[in-house]
């Protein structure tokens, strides 16, 4: 089976952010993206855990893939969110069936 | 002063301060013991969709008053006015940078629900009759808290980001404001008639969920401050001070507004609160920079215990010996 090269972002924010950072990776031109809730994790403010009743524990995992040169804008764009807002996100290579979907 | 101690003790062994301790100590030594975070939810909706619609069924039948509007007016002032005072100390007695220090702040001029509802059961256990439409003041004093931390902190992070519109909804529309305030507007609306069909839930019920809800909060509670890392004895020491001082600035405001001993007393007890729900949701929009260690643990984790134990029956005696 052919495969084409792609690029796989995956970014973590808080969920109140969500609707936002979904803008910007339209905005940019990504075609899909899929979220993923979170459980707990440890980071620069220690432990968090969406456990509990309290706010701010919720993080979302958003998996998208684009070409080269859209993944590069939606970088852009986080990278300026970024300085504001706590947030990671992972670039790497992917082959994928049907390129024309992404 | 015989009976005070014995209504403190009496607050000390009601069931609901019982299993707070019950949960804080579980946490403490980590016990797999667990509320689901959507059960936890659901408990926090029903505790405000019962205390909103019991307040307004009882404003509804004491109408619109002079000591609503007095209440309404102190307790929105001391929402606004606690966080400026906050602030200053804060900088003062600590190295927290500005943001964490105003959002930290925004915590102590708002208001803890729970504390509320603790509150309230403590004065009705002790025979003291505090107006329905209080319900009304505590939604009130919920929000100005976060417009003044914003005002002290002048960060610009949601403008910047295009986030405004979300911070607006969080702050006007948060969920338990809207509960709160929907739940009182259907009480009013329904009066006794309503009550009729919605006693069992908004009393009896009430009960088990607000002690399960306690549970959690221990929970939640011990397990925070296990977690802690940036408390230092200064910041310890003003979650367990600017209570004082707060329940100190409501009874000020209540004895020149002419309020009675028992509104004055909640209206004490909403100062000397602290939020953990309405305000850090907010701070994570509008001062994402704030560390949610140092204001989540010294309001949910410090003060809030504090309140529960000690000062809810210390609150209400102060209120009955300066106005009484």
């Amino acid at each position: 089976m052919q495969t084409t090269g792609r690029k796989k972002l995956e970014i973590i924010i808080e969920a109140t952010v969500l609707r936002r950072v979904e803008q910007f990776l339209d905005e940019a031109g990504v075609r899909g993206w899929t979220v993923l809730p979170s459980i707990e994790g440890h980071g620069s403010h220690g432990d968090w855990s969406s456990g509990d009743f309290t706010p701010g524990q919720e993080r979302r995992l958003i998996v998208a893939v684009a070409t080269s040169d859209v993944a590069q804008r939606a970088l852009d764009r986080l990278a300026s969110f970024f300085a504001d807002y706590p947030g990671i996100v992972f670039l790497s290579d992917v082959e994928v069936l049907r390129p024309e979907r992404f | 002063m015989l009976d005070s101690l014995q209504l403190a003790l009496t607050n000390l062994l009601a069931p609901a301060v019982l299993f707070f301790l019950l949960g804080f100590g579980a946490g403490w030594l980590r016990s797999d013991l667990t509320v689901p975070e959507s059960a936890a939810k659901t408990l926090a909706l029903v505790l405000m969709l019962s205390i909103g619609f019991k307040g307004g069924v009882e404003a509804s039948k004491a109408g619109l008053s002079q000591d609503f509007a007095s209440a309404a007016t102190a307790g929105v002032a001391l929402s606004f006015g606690i966080p400026v005072l906050g602030f200053f100390v804060l900088r003062a007695i600590s190295a927290l940078d500005r943001a964490t220090a105003a959002a930290t702040a925004a915590h102590y001029g708002s208001v803890s629900i729970v504390t509320f509802v603790a509150g309230t059961e403590f004065l009705r256990a002790s025979g003291l009759q505090f107006g329905g439409y209080m319900v009304a003041v505590v939604a009130l004093m919920e929000t100005p808290a976060i417009l003044s931390a914003l005002l002290l902190a002048g960060s610009g992070a949601a403008g910047r980001q295009g986030l405004r519109g979300e911070l607006i909804r969080e702050v006007a529309l948060n969920g338990s404001v809207v509960v709160l305030i929907g739940s009182f507007l259907i009480g009013a609306i329904s009066g006794s008639a309503g009550m009729a069909k919605l006693e069992v839930f908004v009393g009896p019920v009430f009960q088990g969920v607000l002690v399960l809800f306690l549970l959690d909060m221990g929970l939640v509670a011990a397990r925070r401050l296990k977690a802690a890392r940036s408390l230092t004895p200064a910041l310890i020491a003003f979650a367990l001070v600017m209570p004082l001082v707060s329940c100190g600035l409501g009874l000020a405001i209540s004895l020149a507004l002419g309020l009675g001993a028992a509104d004055a007393a909640v209206l004490a007890i909403l100062a000397a609160s602290a939020s953990y729900i309405a305000v850090p949701a907010a701070m994570r929009i509008a001062l994402p920079d704030a560390d949610p260690g140092v204001y989540l643990t010294l309001s949910l984790a410090i003060t809030f215990p504090f309140n529960l134990v000690v000062g809810i029956p210390l609150y209400t005696a102060a209120a009955q010996a300066m106005i009484g």
